[in-house]
């Protein structure tokens, strides 16, 4: 299987002097191409750090990061970009939307960038996309004028839009209530049975089982995973107990 | 409480602050100093008019003169307080001798006369009527101004040696715009002089009560007195005084408005921004229950420090300034009785505009009152309205790289926030293109023809001597032999009666001769062509109340003949009271006759005006560049000064601003910036999109900023010119400098600006600024 993310005892602190306090003291983690992996842990335990020092929108202090056979560290601020636009996608909590474009406009702004690439068919899959998520019609809405769940679903067109390699997301339910959180599951699902490698933060046990890894943080460790079989909709009350029991065992 | 608040907050926003408090200074300095300069030119006017009490109504004459009739007409009018005649000997430039060098090549009309006993009098340096004795000297200010001569240098007049015992002021004369200069010797040297020269009589009045000036003037004209020579009042005097000068404190006073305009600017910029960063705060104490006034008094406290301490060093600053340009009107007017007052009035403008900022603050606080605390509480930041365009849309855009688009998007997604740099942008347009219009136009060839003389290459005056027409004649011949000229035109003035409708006359000096050859610029309608035609000056025309077209009486070879009016021209010789006509008559007698010629070949026009000059003796030969330079060369080089100098400024506010506007524009956008490079932009992207609103602001701001002053600057400059006595008037403009140069220097400063500007945009980290 192919190693999609590669990650070597990276350690990034906050703070200076008495106050320097690693919030990812040594972490090294896997991906392969195709998994599914959610991050868990307490505040503070730097399970966000960790994802965006893993897609590059943070630096690190040391270790390697290697995404795609690339070692980020290396990049320059251009090729970093290049990186981040062409092979990554990225799903924030918030729907970090740029106010004045509308909502077709912010789900391009990626693809936008890249002049080879014909405007008619960066549109035409934004809207194959947005049919896929179940916003096909909201496509000329400005961003204020559509719900918390419909940005999200936005979000993720925005985050597919180039065709990434892989997704990542920081507590991308995080805002949104139980059912509309369970939809946008479905979506990642469906998007990792297409076979899209997805790797994100969360703190909420239901959204972590329909992953098939969970790796659990603690003061910027990664002290243990647990490994389920891939989510095919049945037996989630299961997986959420296993998932609970780990929880409960590193205690968080 | 708020000095520690003031203090904290200045800290923070070093740049924003300090950049306010120097546009507020230099908005009070210029203030201060307009001030200053103009309280001390209306004194130094005042006093040495009063001083030297300055006629009120002067008449110049040649030929013989009725002392009797006028000593009856003196005596008739009980207007009058005082009266006299003095004589002025008029010289050959080259009769003078100063430090070893001639006069020839001045234009000025050149003489000597005697001090006056009754009023009109020369002054010295120190505003002392000058007694001169035998032997001395004394020299107008403006050739101790030039260099021309010292005190105690030796003089020759005629062959007579004289030593300069001084300078003087003359309140008639002290202008290079007045076209005559007295010097000043003892009763007798004047009279062993007398016989080289020809005398101009100077008929003096002082009146009572100068409002009766009208009436005088007209009684005057109505009694047919002397006439034979311009008529120039008290008004005008002050005036011609007062224009050098007067046209810097007005390049002062419209550059003082529009830095105060751009320091509002500034603090309207600084502090809706820093609304912003306050938002939640404000809604916290909104919600606290502190009182709307309360808080408002927190940001008016800090804008009073900055307008306050802008004040301060604005006024400090405006003192040495104040001695570099108070060192002319010194010199030329002396010192001005109300001096002390100056730096009071200086003050006074500095406490405006520092109540100006105050108020102004205070109105955009107004705003406070909008801020809702529970959305400031819930959102942190006003929630802008749904501003996205229907048309402009990324996803169909296929015109535009799409950084550049995004750029131009945001420009006219958030127009109100643009306007503040636009207007910035069209101010500095504004300031930097009318100075350099007004130079073009005043320094280019045609310019003269708004001041009622025609282009041509030479200009023979033939003037203050016996039989005018015979010697113009004379010259006449020589030029129509000479196969060097291309063309001529002989203009001869001559005066005649007006018949008015209420049966009252007037008297007109009429120019008569071809005025197709070397035309002036009209006002309205044209040059007179037809032998019923005549044209009027600007001042004639409203004094006559006549408009084109209209119908004028005249009495030629003491018959009544009804002309036409063909046009209005402006006009600042001779008082500004000229007529032309077409017509022949070669029985009134000739004032003076003008020979306006062009040569084939305009690089011979020094040796031929040289030519000329020495087998005309009597005549004086100009050309024509050398008699504008010399007449109107101190004000073309201080707008020159002011085109430049207001160029420098211009450019400097526009970087200035840019710079400070495109960093406060970093900061505002923080969160979509580091939107953008979580979606793969780079740095170079975002600053192409910065770049891009700049400019297009810039573009547009240049484009209003251009057609403003070629219409509404052209109309103030227009007011500038009129006040030289030119009322028609349009800017010449050299295209490359206006259209091309300009905007290109504009462009790279803002260029410049906005890369500097945007020097943070990699400081902006993605994490920091995209909250979960």
């Amino acid at each position: 299987m192919k190693k999609i993310l590669i990650a070597e005892n990276i350690i990034k602190s906050f703070g200076v002097g008495s106050e320097k306090r690693n919030v990812l003291d040594g972490v090294s983690v896997e991906v392969n191409e195709g998994e599914f992996v959610a991050v868990m842990g307490p505040s503070g335990s730097g399970k966000t750090t960790l994802i965006f020092a893993l897609s590059g929108m943070d630096n690190i202090d040391s270790g390697r990061v290697i995404v795609d056979n690339q070692d980020i560290s290396t990049l320059s601020e251009k090729e970093m970009a290049d990186l981040r636009r062409i092979k990554m996608g990225f799903v924030f909590q918030q729907p970090t939307m740029l106010k004045n474009l509308n909502i077709l406009d912010n789900i391009v702004l990626p693809s936008m960038r890249d002049i080879r690439k014909k405007g008619s068919e960066i549109s035409a899959n934004a809207k194959t996309l947005m049919g896929k998520v179940g916003i096909a019609e909201l496509e000329k809405r400005d961003i204020a004028q559509v719900s918390g769940g419909q940005l999200q679903r936005a979000g993720i067109c925005r985050a597919l839009i180039n065709s990434p390699k892989i997704v990542f997301g920081d507590e991308p339910t995080g805002s949104l209530n139980s059912k509309t959180s369970q939809e946008i599951m479905e979506i990642f699902s469906e998007l990792n049975r297409e076979g899209i490698t997805i790797m994100f933060v969360t703190h909420d046990a239901t959204v972590a089982a329909q992953t098939e890894r969970i790796l659990f943080m603690i003061d910027g460790k990664i002290v243990s995973e647990v490994q389920l079989p891939k989510f095919n909709g049945s037996e989630l009350e299961d997986r959420i107990e296993k998932v609970r029991g780990e929880m409960r065992k590193v205690g968080i | 409480m708020y000095y520690k608040l003031i203090k904290n907050d200045f800290q923070k926003s070093k740049a924003v602050t300090l950049t306010t408090v120097f546009f507020v200074a230099a908005a009070a300095m210029l203030v201060s100093l307009a001030m200053i300069l103009v309280i001390n030119l209306t004194g130094s006017i005042d006093s040495l008019m009063a001083k030297a009490k300055t006629p009120h109504f002067m008449q110049m004459h040649t030929g013989e003169l009725d002392l009797e009739r006028l000593d009856a007409f003196a005596g008739g009018n009980e207007q009058i307080e005082e009266f006299q005649v003095l004589e002025f000997l008029n010289l050959e430039g080259s009769q003078i001798i100063l430090a070893g060098s001639s006069l020839a090549a001045s234009l000025q009309d050149n003489g000597i006369s005697r001090q006056s006993e009754k009023f009109d009098y020369l002054l010295d340096l120190d505003d002392k009527i000058i007694t001169a004795v035998d032997g001395e000297l004394y020299v107008p200010i403006s050739y101790m101004r030039d260099g021309s001569a010292q005190v105690g240098d030796r003089a020759q007049i005629g062959g007579k040696d004289f030593t300069v015992a001084g300078f003087l002021r003359d309140s008639q004369m002290n202008s290079t715009l007045s076209s005559s200069k007295r010097f000043l010797v003892s009763e007798n040297d004047f009279e062993d002089l007398r016989a080289l020269g020809s005398i101009e009589y100077l008929i003096e009045f002082r009146l009572y009560d100068l409002s009766a000036l009208g009436a005088f003037e007209s009684a005057y004209n109505a009694a047919g007195l002397e006439s034979n020579g311009p008529t120039i009042t008290y008004p005008l005097f002050r005036m011609i005084n007062s224009i050098s000068d007067g046209m810097m404190i007005a390049v002062i006073l419209l550059v003082s408005i529009l830095v105060v305009l751009i320091a509002f600017v500034c603090i309207r910029f600084t502090l809706l921004a820093k609304i912003e960063d306050d938002y939640r705060e404000i809604g916290v104490m909104k919600a606290i229950g502190l009182r709307l006034a309360d808080i408002k008094k927190i940001y008016l406290a800090k804008y009073a420090a900055i307008a306050l301490i802008g004040a301060v060093i604005g006024y400090a600053f405006s003192f040495p300034f104040k001695d570099l340009l108070l060192v002319n009107i010194r010199l030329y007017m002396g010192e001005s009785d109300s001096a002390a007052l100056a730096p009071l009035f200086g003050a006074l403008g500095v406490v405006i505009v520092v109540l100006a900022i105050i108020i102004y603050v205070n109105g955009v606080l107004k705003r406070f009152r909008t801020i809702s605390a529970a959305e400031a509480i819930r959102f942190g930041m006003a929630q802008e309205k749904s501003i996205t365009s229907k048309r402009m849309l990324l996803s169909e855009n296929r015109l535009f790289n799409p950084n550049i688009f995004l750029g131009i998007k945001d420009v006219f997604a958030r127009k109100s926030l643009y306007a503040t740099m636009l207007v910035v942008v069209v101010l500095s347009a504004f300031i930097m293109i009318v100075p350099q219009n007004l130079y073009n136009t005043i320094s280019s060839k045609n310019f003269i023809t708004y001041m009622g003389i025609g282009r041509c290459d030479l200009r023979i005056d033939i003037q203050q001597t016996d039989n005018i027409a015979g010697k113009t004649a004379e010259v006449a011949k020589a030029i129509e032999k000479d196969g060097d000229i291309a063309r001529y035109a002989l203009l001869t003035t001559k005066t005649y009666v007006v018949l008015m409708k209420d049966g009252s006359t007037e008297r007109l000096k009429i120019e008569i001769g071809d005025h197709s050859q070397f035309p002036l610029e009209y006002t309205e309608g044209r040059a007179p062509v037809a032998e019923d035609e005549v044209a009027l000056s600007a001042i004639n025309a409203r004094e006559l109340n006549k408009a084109t077209g209209d119908t004028l009486t005249l009495l030629v070879k003491d018959k009544e003949k009804t002309f036409t009016l063909s046009g209005i021209y402006s006009d600042v010789t001779n008082g500004g009271k000229t007529a032309k006509a077409a017509f022949a008559d070669d029985t009134a007698e000739t004032m003076w006759s003008i020979i306006n010629l062009d040569l084939v070949d305009n690089s011979m026009v020094a040796s031929k005006a040289q030519v000329y000059q020495d087998s005309f003796g009597f005549a004086k030969v100009s050309a024509i560049d050398e008699y504008v330079l010399q007449t109107f060369g101190s004000t073309i080089s201080s707008v020159k000064m002011a085109a430049y100098a207001s160029a420098a400024i211009a450019l400097f506010i526009c970087a200035l601003v840019t710079l400070l506007f495109m960093k406060m524009l970093v900061a505002k956008d923080r969160y979509s910036i580091a939107v953008m490079k979580a979606f793969g932009y780079t740095i170079q992207d975002i600053r192409i999109q910065f770049a891009s609103r700049s400019v297009l602001v810039l573009l547009v701001g240049t484009v209003i900023g251009t057609a403003l002053a070629n219409t509404l600057g052209q109309t103030l400059a227009g007011q500038g010119i009129a006040y030289l006595g030119a009322s028609a008037f349009s800017f010449t403009i050299n295209p490359v400098l206006s259209y091309l140069l300009s905007p290109l220097l504009v462009l790279s400063f803002v260029m410049i600006a906005t890369v500097a500007g945007t020097a943070g945009l990699g400081k902006i980290k993605i994490s920091e600024n995209i909250k979960e």
